[in-house]
């Protein structure tokens, strides 16, 4: 077991913050109606640029910086092909996906060989100076920032309207392709902010191929809580423990790794269906058009 | 032909009072779809203060104008002038911008918004980042002004068809809307509210106003219209003042020859074998909000009789038609169906056993729109059960555009894509054909022409005339009831209060137990 109370808060504090933002954008995109497959690519690469511009630069802000608009400029791709043009969003989500992959490596392998020539990487220690407090006090304000905006103003309203019902939601007023765009490029920017601090406050490490899968778990973190930004922070923390601590849990428990390693899944799987069952199950379905073609001039009934 | 040709010739009875300049005017309209050419050539000039109707059969081009109207669908040709300007409508946010708003029949706001988040995706003055609970305070002054009690932080799937269609028209109201268009969304509302809205209408115009006005009731719309403008085949076949106008001549123009097989006259009587087909015992359904929607209904349908069942809207008859097509659980009571017992049996049993049946709201329940017609009668499982005879269904589904006058580019294509009426013809003709047995239906004439509406009654009272089929019936249109039915019972709060043999029910009798 960790050593106290303390150290185990502080430790997770990292992960729990790069799951929670990159889940919560994903779940603010997803709300506007665009299905969201290209996650994992684009945070490996989100993974990558925060790695190269912390090695080039020497600093946390930049890459940070530069990690959420890089993601942030996928994300508008994305909604422009899929609202402007009649395009398959898992074909465009997972053809980024794979672009994203690629392009990771092409950023992050130069860095990492000037890191191994000598230069240093600058990264953030969540135990230094009261750091860890800020990762939750950021993860808090953000989840009432978000929940907020969606369901209590104007644009948060648009925004679900979007991803229920496309068509409808232009006939009420509302500018279909703008809001999907501000959905989807607010959701990267926070996906890549996750990403960048994956990647200088959690591994601090970087090797091709960094972060890989570790988008797959945001997005099971975002569907598992029904896209919901308040109960994201508690799978998001469920799924940081069981990162941080798969095999300790494995180890105590006499189960062999690999067992370790689907403990996360498991647990997405049971919150989806304790979400499910009980009333919040209205609030928390999937949009009804996410992921669906929409098509200016064609009837919806 | 000669007539059509001079149908086709625009009658301007009287022209506009001098000085007065259109709100609205369109030159040239030309909307083409793949295979269709919806509008062609339109040119028509609405005028403030006044409300214009605008009729046509089913398919004549009464939507697609309108939406045009209101930017949803760009025109491939000619000008819209608003206010003496050319004016290019690229969404609908720009129409609400210029003052014009579009209520439908199918309500456009969003089940899982509240009524105030629907309402604010509109309203320009608010930015993106208001509350909307800062708009509570005008809705409910709003709605109290016109007489409709809404409130604005429920969730617009926890209200009735009615409901929502007073909140797409206080939402028009809201965003301030110089020209109302109204496609068909009054025409299926409850007597009474209906005569409230063409009573606001009517002020609404008065005040300086303008509505365009598209329903299948023609009375409703000589009653309350200034203007009428006919729409035949995506062409104007003619326009009137209301002074002019004469059903006749608005049928004329509207159906050509087709309009002299318009009668509401009451269709023969029929004479039922002793036999029974349904028989419906203590009948106990809930609604969709809790509370029992239909609280102890018996009832009987002969074979070879046509059942009526007369209503105002929401009083447990979609439930009951529901529950006796097996598709909402029974509570209590029991249906027997030619002697067996369906209370737990499937509608797949139903549908295997020569029932037809025509539901609410055909285009989300009764057909899929994103297949084509062929498809939406080979689902059936009368067609289904194996392997499917594509030839066979094809040439059902021929058969079926050709008879009941189908406006569709090809029988591949999908249903979307035909108009509101055409998309209810195809159910009601696929369902005509399975029924050979029984036919449940609910408002099976819903968003037909007048003509069409005719020709459906017809068809069924046939069926139950020469092959014996029965039917229950279910519609909120009177009219309806009194022309097919051979005995009308009355619903009212989920209770069968009165059934009467048809030919000697009274009118009177029968509307004032259905709001008592
Ligand atoms: N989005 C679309 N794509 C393809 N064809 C369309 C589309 N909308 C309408 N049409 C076609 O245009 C024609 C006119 O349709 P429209 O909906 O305007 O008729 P309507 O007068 O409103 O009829 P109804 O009384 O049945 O509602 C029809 O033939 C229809 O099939
Ligand atoms: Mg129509």
């Amino acid at each position: 077991m960790p050593g106290s109370i303390a150290s185990f808060i502080i430790g997770v504090s990292s992960i729990f913050l790069a799951y929670y933002l990159a889940a919560v954008g994903h779940g603010l995109m997803e709300k506007s109606g665009v299905l969201n497959l290209a996650i994992d690519g684009v945070f490996t690469l989100g993974v990558a640029v925060a790695f190269a511009i912390s090695v080039y630069t020497f600093s946390v802000p930049l890459a940070i910086f530069i990690a959420m608009i890089v993601a942030a400029l996928f994300g508008l791709m994305l909604a422009f092909i899929t609202t402007k043009l009649p395009i398959s969003h898992g074909a465009a989500g997972l053809s980024t996906m794979f672009l994203g992959y690629g392009l990771a490596a092409l950023v992050g392998l130069p860095a990492r060989q000037l890191q191994i020539n000598g230069r240093s990487l600058a990264t953030i220690q969540p135990s230094l100076g009261g750091t860890w407090i800020w990762f939750y006090v950021v993860a808090f304000a953000v989840a009432v920032g978000v929940w907020c905006l969606v369901e209590k103003t104007k644009i948060g309203a648009a925004i679900r309207a979007a991803g229920e019902n496309p068509a409808s939601a232009e006939a009420l007023g509302v500018n279909v392709l703008a809001v999907r765009l501000f959905a989807s490029g607010v959701g990267y920017a926070l996906i890549g902010i996750g990403a960048a601090l994956f990647e200088l406050a959690y591994t601090q490490v970087w090797s091709q191929g960094a972060g890989m899968g570790y988008g797959w778990i945001a997005f099971a973190i975002s569907l598992s809580a029904g896209r919901h930004p308040i109960l994201i922070l508690i799978s998001a923390m469920i799924f940081a423990v069981l990162d941080k601590y798969r095999f300790l849990i494995a180890a105590i428990y006499n189960l062999p790794p690999d067992v370790g390693k689907m403990l996360p899944f498991v647990a997405a799987i049971a919150a989806m269906i304790i979400f499910m069952v009980t009333p919040l199950r209205r609030k928390l379905a999937p949009p009804k058009s996410l992921g669906k073609i929409y098509f200016r001039e064609e009837r919806s009934v | 032909m000669a007539a059509e040709a001079n149908n086709a010739k625009p009658t301007f009875l009287s022209p506009p009072q001098e000085g007065e300049k259109p709100i609205v005017s369109l030159r040239g309209i030309t909307k083409r779809f793949p295979g269709v050419i919806a509008l062609d050539h339109i040119d028509l000039d609405i005028y403030p203060g006044t409300v214009h109707a605008l009729l046509g059969e089913n398919g004549a081009g009464k939507s697609t104008l309108v939406k045009v109207l209101y930017g949803i669908y760009t025109p491939d040709e000619g000008e819209i002038i608003i206010n003496g300007r050319p004016t290019r409508l690229t969404s609908p946010a720009d129409a609400i911008n210029t003052g014009i708003v579009m209520v439908s029949q199918s309500p456009q706001i969003i089940d899982t918004l509240t009524v105030a988040e629907n309402i604010i995706l509109g309203l320009e003055k608010y930015n993106h980042l208001v509350p909307v609970t800062k708009v509570y305070k005008i809705i409910r002054e709003e709605s109290k002004r016109v007489g409709i009690k809404i409130e604005p932080s429920i969730e617009v799937w926890r209200l009735s068809y009615t409901q929502k269609q007073l909140v797409e028209i206080l939402r028009a109201i809201l965003l301030g809307a110089k020209v109302l268009l109204l496609d068909e969304a009054i025409t299926y509302l409850p007597i009474e509210e209906k005569q409230r809205f063409y009573k606001f209408i009517r002020q609404f115009a008065d005040e300086g106003g303008t509505v365009v006005l598209i329903t299948h009731k023609i009375y409703e719309a000589m009653d309350v219209a200034d203007k009428i403008t006919v729409l035949r085949r995506g062409k104007v076949a003619g326009h009137l003042d209301r002074k002019e106008a004469t059903i006749e001549k608005i049928r004329a123009l509207m159906f050509g020859e087709r309009s002299a097989e318009i009668t509401y006259e009451r269709l023969p009587t029929a004479q039922p074998e002793p036999k029974t087909v349904l028989e419906v015992k203590d009948l106990w359904v809930m609604g969709d909000f809790g509370g029992y929607a239909v609280q102890g209904v018996s009832l009987e349908v002969k074979k070879g009789e046509v059942l009526g069942i007369a209503g105002v809207a929401g009083n447990g008859q979609k439930e009951l038609i529901q529950a006796i097509m097996r598709l909402r659980p029974i509570i209590k009571g029991r249906i027997i169906y030619n002697g067996e017992d369906i209370t737990r049996k499937t509608t797949y049993y139903l549908r295997i056993n020569g029932v037809g049946y025509i539901p609410d709201l055909p285009a989300k329940y009764g057909v899929s729109i994103e297949n084509s017609i062929i498809e939406n009668i080979a689902v059936l499982p009368v067609y289904s059960r194996g392997i499917i005879n594509w030839d066979k269904v094809k040439e059902l589904a021929l058969k079926l555009i050709k008879e009941y006058e189908i406006k569709t580019p090809s029988p591949d294509t999908p249903v979307k894509f035909l108009s509101g009426g055409n998309i209810m013809k195809v159910l009601v003709a696929r369902e005509l054909t399975v029924a050979t047995n029984l036919l449940v239906a609910y408002n099976p004439t819903r968003a037909l022409d007048e003509a069409t509406a005719i020709k459906v009654r017809k068809v069924i009272k046939e069926k139950v005339l020469k092959n014996k089929v029965s039917a229950i019936i279910a519609s909120e249109d009177l009219d309806e009831i009194f022309q097919i039915s051979d005995r009308i019972a009355v619903m009212n709060s989920g209770k069968i209060v009165g059934v009467f043999p048809a030919d000697k029910a009274k009118r009177e009798e029968i509307e004032h137990l259905m709001v008592m």
